[in-house]
């Protein structure tokens, strides 16, 4: 995608590395492996990953606050200044071929000696009558890309991580009203976000009610809450966890754990010599971009090391 | 530094890098002040003229920007069916438009803009060989991207859309919409988010979703590839 100058892949080339991804986990990866001196290349869905859409992070040293969008850019003229070709394209097998693996997506196929595995997570659905139909039209997951079409509306945030409390501290800068619709006790926030929440006149919070039903005309009018209340609403921003993706990998043979979270140890390396793992998509706890970025940078350095094994081979 | 200057830095950098010429045409209106001079009619055609002329300056005069009032220009405009002001059209060497932009490329538009620009001037794209491989099932289609300058997920939307229409040889168009300044346009096609893709008219692709997702949008099957 970008890089203009690195011009097209070369099929036939063997890369050092290629790394799946495109959030802060993979480019930080990409940062070490070009300082490294080794030759990569970064294919992902997604540029920025999931934090692209946050609207305020300031929990990263050296940066006392800067919305998901400006980090992007920051990412952006890292990689760039280092010429670290990036590609948008999504990888659909990966299989292994004598001491390399073998890459394809629909629209090329690579090949490297290693692959780290950095794909990251992607929201979880609330699967519910009316979730799918008002796509676009009312349903959102992402605050920060449709907040604006909501200005002095009454919204919906549903779930009670970080994230929905973010959420709606961002959408209540645009709507009237911000309901956080929540199915536990006390929103899980962090203690800081927490308290904006409460201060926040426009935030009120429902718990012990989940959602059955998104209803709607044109687009989003209301919602059906488990106590079989409507709820009258313009707009509904689901925020509700997310999925490992780590299918991919799982495919090859890639041990993943029940939530389907890659197990790595604590060089990023997962049970396939040659494949690494970092980020949301692996095991670790806690996820933020900082702790994704340090697996992924460690896993460029066990990359680094195993390439001096197998090519004195 | 100033988010401004920051972009305009983007801009420099990356325009320095066109080494084969590109044309682009924009249409504005102009209308003459009492003082007889010549002046932009249309509110935002003054500052998007002056946003475009920095890719210009800094193309090493590889980039082309011709400005075409529609006042002066009707038949042309009518011909390429110029309805808003300001649009920006690619038109290939054969006439046909294979680009339109209703939305200034500023910010995190940026990027996909020149991208643009530099595959339209014939630097390698990525989808080409799957495109042409498969272009025998695609019919004449418009993509159309709605977009926003605050998302952050839109400018790959617009990248797949515009490399794809580079790569499609006059069959695949793409119409670029900022939504926030077209409101009429969004609200037509019932879009309250974005990015929101329209393919011929039919098929609304909410969010973003990976290149071939747009693909088979286009064929209406899978798909066919060969490495």
């Amino acid at each position: 995608m970008f890089n203009i100058e690195s011009g097209i892949p070369d099929p036939n080339k063997i890369y050092d590395v290629i790394i799946l991804g495109g959030g802060p986990t993979a480019l930080g990866a990409a940062i070490y492996a070009a300082r490294f001196a080794l030759d990569l290349l970064v294919i992902g869905k997604t540029f920025g990953g999931l934090i692209a859409s946050t609207h305020i992070v300031e929990n990263y040293p050296g940066i006392t606050s800067v919305s998901g969008p400006e980090l992007m850019d920051m990412f952006r003229d890292h990689i760039n200044s280092l010429n670290i070709p990036y590609i948008t394209d999504e990888i659909t097998s990966i299989e292994k071929e004598e001491n390399f693996f073998v890459l394809k997506s629909y629209f090329m196929s690579f090949k490297a000696y290693t692959i780290i595995i950095a794909t990251g997570s992607e929201r979880k659905k609330l699967n519910v009558p009316g979730e799918e139909e008002f796509t676009g039209r009312g349903v959102s997951y992402c605050a920060t890309c449709d907040g604006m079409f909501f200005k002095d509306k009454k919204l919906a945030v549903i779930g009670g991580s970080d994230s929905a409390a973010k959420e709606a501290l961002f959408l209540s800068q645009h709507a009237s009203e911000v309901y956080i619709i929540y199915r536990g006790d006390d929103i899980r926030a962090e203690p800081i976000n927490k308290k904006r929440v409460n201060e926040n006149d426009k935030i009120k919070i429902i718990n012990h009610i989940n959602i059955v039903e998104i209803k709607g005309n044109k687009s989003v009018s209301s919602v059906i809450f488990d106590n079989g209340n409507e709820f009258d609403v313009d707009g509904v921003f689901i925020e509700v966890g997310s999925i490992p993706q780590s299918q991919i990998a799982i495919d090859i043979g890639v041990k993943a754990n029940k939530k389907k979270e890659i197990i790595i140890n604590r060089k990023s390396e997962t049970n396939i010599p040659g494949i690494y793992a970092a980020g949301d998509v692996a095991d670790a706890p806690f996820k933020q971009a900082i702790t994704g970025v340090s697996e992924g940078v460690i896993a460029a350095y066990s990359v680094f090391d195993y390439l001096k094994l197998i090519k004195k081979k | 530094m100033s988010s401004d200057d920051q972009y305009k830095n983007v801009i420099k950098q990356e325009m320095a890098k066109l080494k084969k010429p590109v044309k682009l045409k924009v249409f504005t209106s102009k209308g003459i002040a009492q003082d007889g001079r010549l002046i932009q009619a249309c509110m935002d055609c003054g500052e998007f003229m002056n946003l475009l002329r920095i890719y210009e300056e800094n193309s090493n005069g590889m980039l082309t920007i011709e400005e075409l009032s529609i006042d002066e220009n009707p038949k042309f405009a009518q011909e390429y069916d110029i309805q808003r002001v300001p649009t920006i059209l690619f038109i290939d060497n054969e006439g046909r438009e294979i680009i339109r932009y209703l939305a200034a490329p500023r910010g995190q538009e940026i990027q996909p803009f020149v991208q643009a620009l530099f595959a339209f001037a014939g630097a390698p794209n990525y989808y080409q060989a799957t495109i042409k491989q498969n272009i025998g099932r695609i019919n004449p289609s418009t993509i159309k991207v709605m977009i926003t300058n605050t998302c952050p997920y839109c400018p790959q939307m617009v990248s797949i859309a515009n490399l794809f229409a580079i790569a499609g040889n006059g069959k695949i168009r793409t119409v670029i919409v900022d939504i926030s300044a077209n409101l009429d346009i969004g609200q037509y096609y019932d879009a309250a988010g974005v990015p929101y893709t329209i393919v011929n008219d039919q098929k609304a692709i909410s969010g973003l979703v990976g290149p071939d997702v747009v693909l088979r949008s286009l064929i209406g099957g899978n798909i066919r590839v060969q490495y």
